[in-house]
């Protein structure tokens, strides 16, 4: 899933300083799951600007919604009577909710109110671990499960470099050697002779804004674009 | 404000199944124990025999031996017993009342559904051969090698002199001392020479202990109370063993031809891989039973869940087997007639509002919420015990308490703060195990408390919501008091633990908003502390006077 952490405070009130109505608005799904902008923190983030604009004696009128994913407009579309009321949309989605919600609501300025971390897996409450970056070319296949393009200090797709060290990364000791981690596990499952395979580099420049469609969809798209 | 008494009930099925997990004597007087009551049991062993056999308390010269064994020969002749030897507990899944448990036996792996579980496991036993910077082997054994030459060939110990050290490298045990007392009756009546027991403490409370302490040295047995452990030098078949006599006061050397060495009771090696299937506690000796002033002896932090014997304690037999009829009255409770009666709303799942992040699952002190594909988690009203702590954590406000819920107590927060007038508003959240009573115990004692006071009950520190904290703030509270039991003392193992982390937390958020961080306090008391309760409340308004009113007003 994607994790998010909250901004400060501060962040957040410099942003809505000008703005005496906003509507926040958290995400039921990844940024619930990891504890940043579901509906409790809605809450709780409404009462800490609450406080802070009474105090600056610049009230503030908020109002809190909680949608089930900001990243599909038809839940937006829930949103469309309330948006009015209000000034500015704070909300709590991850990047990709906040631009959907700015453009489904593109009179209204629309703020974030986290920030978007990382995709990462959930070890224990409010711990996570930032396992995939997204690079298009999942090698998790031949890589034992470990994602060099995470855990290596430089993206490696073939390692290890010259500089793992006992099983730790040059850059620090607290950095595991991702491709030490590969070895070991690739030993232990009996495949090693996998790591002599030569994978061709990532093409990472020039890198334009991704579309996918699922193939089974793809006529759909047409259709709809037609 | 007292939890509403008019919830509705409903009546649900539960297994009456019951698993025992150890086949030592704990395990085999459970089986019988439930048996009895008329549940079906499946007993596992994960050794080869139940029984005496299965034992890791004295091996020789136990005096009610025969007893013992023909209460392990009962369980074949008693119906409704499932013995499974050489098996061990897999994996668990579900609830008080519908536990799920999978069997590894040598050939196959088992699945039952059972309504509780008993675990009654033996300890384990070490000789302390490091702590007397003895090397095993020669004249040096350890008690339960002893025990086992005893049992198999007295006869060879006929006109020989050993030697027992106990209690310098680990503190005295009644245990340790009765497997002593034991082996030394077997060795007078084999016909050893002497018999010298060299100990530190020499503890014998325990049933029937001071006599067999005297009954063994009347019979010729001597036994030296040291304030250091003897000197011991071993030379092939020999031991010397060098002290300092405080009656006779002076240095004097024994040799015998064999030294025997104490050995550890320690936690069984099943214990911690069972803590882990079954989800239960850990103690901070290791047993599986954290300290709870709220639970009978045998009662796990999950319902349904017992530990008997060693499994939480090195408890000698007869306080083991005590163990045992107390956990088969504790699994009649929770099973009944296989029928329970229990509140519909005890705590209930929005799941429309759920997004299954598993936080009330993995916070769950009590193990009460499990999920079903379909259904995703349900929190089951046999196991819950309604202590809140997932409701505050929820991250979608997705969980109510009966009783208590957000819509309750929020408006209890805004309808008490509004009663205040002129003095320091100060909403006290108060857990009803302990600063609810305090507070009464303050009122009847007539100790004046400030005027603006107003407390909220919750039914553990761990059902204070961050945001209830938030709200009495911005419904105009001067103060807040988050009230909780003492650390170790949580009816809930960790409701004041997360009490304590979000009034941290909250410190934080209410800094940020320009607010005096002072103004919220955390604070733990015990039901019986009504001083203190008042201490504590005149010191923060007093604090709160300082401060001046909440520029929030």
């Amino acid at each position: 899933m994607i994790v998010a952490e909250r901004k400060p405070l501060e962040e957040i009130e410099s942003m809505l300083k000008g703005y005496r109505r906003v509507l926040t608005v958290g995400c039921g799904t990844c940024v619930a799951v990891c504890l940043a902008g579901g509906e409790k923190e809605v809450g709780i983030l409404n009462a800490e600007l609450q406080i802070a604009r009474k105090l600056d004696e610049n009230p503030i009128e908020l109002g809190a919604a909680c949608v089930e994913r900001q990243c599909d407009m038809e839940f937006l579309d829930e949103l469309q009577g309330m948006v009015d009321q209000y000034d500015a949309i704070l909300s709590m989605a991850c990047g990709a909710g906040v631009q959907f919600m700015a453009e489904r609501f593109e009179d209204v300025p629309v703020f974030p109110a986290v920030d978007t971390t990382f995709i990462g897996a959930n070890r224990d409450v409010g711990w996570y671990e930032e396992k995939c970056r997204a690079c298009g070319t999942c090698v998790l296949g031949m890589t034992a499960g470990i994602c060099p393009v995470t855990m290596c200090a430089k993206g490696l797709f073939n390692g290890p470099c010259g500089g793992t060290n006992n099983g730790y990364c040059e850059i620090g000791n607290d950095q595991p050697c991702a491709w030490y981690r590969i070895y070991e596990r690739l030993a232990r499952q009996g495949r090693l002779e996998q790591i002599m395979e030569i994978h061709p580099a990532n093409e990472w420049r020039n890198q334009t804004p991704r579309t996918l469609v699922q193939a089974a969809y793809r006529k759909r798209k047409e259709l709809a674009a037609s | 404000m007292t939890a509403k008494l008019e919830t509705a009930m409903e009546q649900i099925e539960i297994a009456t199944g019951v698993l025992v997990v150890g086949g030592g004597m704990t395990g085999v007087a459970t089986a019988l124990e439930v048996a009895r009551q008329g549940y079906p049991v499946t007993l596992i062993e994960a050794g080869e025999k139940v029984g005496p056999a299965a034992e890791s308390r004295p091996r020789t010269g136990l005096p009610d031996a025969r007893r013992l064994q023909d209460m392990a020969a009962r369980l074949a002749q008693t119906d409704g017993i499932e013995v499974l030897t050489a098996t061990r507990l897999d994996a668990a899944a579900g609830v008080a009342g519908d536990f799920k448990v999978w069997l590894s036996t040598a050939e196959d792996v088992l699945e039952r559904r059972v309504g509780a579980i008993v675990v009654a496991t033996e300890f384990d036993t070490a000789p302390l051969y490091d702590g007397y910077g003895l090397t095993p082997g020669g004249a040096v054994i350890g008690q339960s090698e002893l025990e086992q030459r005893l049992a198999g060939d007295p006869g060879s110990f006929s006109g020989k002199t050993v030697a027992f050290v106990a209690g310098f490298a680990q503190s005295g045990n009644p245990m340790v001392m009765q497997r002593i007392f034991h082996c030394v009756k077997a060795l007078q009546d084999a016909g050893a020479a002497g018999v010298y027991v060299y100990v530190g403490d020499l503890k014998v409370a325990d049933d029937g202990l001071e006599r067999e302490y005297r009954t063994g040295r009347d019979r010729g047995a001597i036994y030296f109370k040291l304030k250091e452990a003897p000197a011991i030098a071993a030379s092939g078949a020999q031991v010397v063993i060098g002290f300092h006599d405080p009656v006779v006061r002076q240095q004097i050397e024994v040799t015998a031809d064999c030294l025997v060495v104490e050995e550890s009771l320690g936690v069984g090696a099943q214990c911690a891989d069972l803590a882990a299937i079954l989800r239960i506690d850990i103690g901070p000796r290791g047993f599986l039973q954290s300290d709870n002033i709220y639970r009978f002896p045998v009662a796990t932090n999950r319902e349904g869940i017992f530990v008997a014997g060693a499994s939480r304690e090195v408890r000698s037999l007869p306080w083991a087997l005590a163990d045992a009829r107390n956990a088969a009255l504790q699994v009649a409770e929770v099973l009944g007639d296989g029928t329970r009666l229990v509140p519909r709303d005890k705590a209930v799942v929005d799941i429309g509002k759920c997004t299954f992040c598993l936080t009330c699952y993995r916070c769950c002190p009590h193990g009460a919420i499990y999920w079903l594909s379909e259904n995703k988690p349900v929190i089951s009203p046999v196991a819950c015990q309604a202590c809140g702590i997932c409701a505050s954590e929820c991250p979608m406000d997705a969980i109510q308490i009966g009783g208590f819920t957000d819509d309750l107590i929020r408006g209890q927060i805004a309808a008490k703060l509004a009663q205040v007038n002129g003095d320091p508003a100060i909403v006290a959240f108060c857990c009803q195990n302990s600063a609810l009573p305090a507070g009464e115990m303050a009122a009847t004692f007539r100790m004046s408390v400030p005027a603006g006071l107003r407390t909220i009950q919750v039914p553990c520190a761990g059902k204070i919501d961050l945001q209830y904290i938030l709200d009495a703030f911005v419904s105009g509270a001067d103060g807040v008091l988050v009230m909780a039991c003492h650390p170790g003392n949580c009816k809930s193992e960790r409701g004041n633990t997360y009490a304590s982390w979000r009034v941290e937390d909250a410190q934080r958020l209410i800094a940020g908003a320009g607010l005096e961080p002072e103004r919220l306090r955390f604070a733990t008391l015990a039901a019986n502390m009504g001083t203190d309760f008042k201490a504590i409340v005149v010191d923060m308004d007093q604090k709160i006077r300082e401060l001046g009113k909440s520029r929030l007003h």
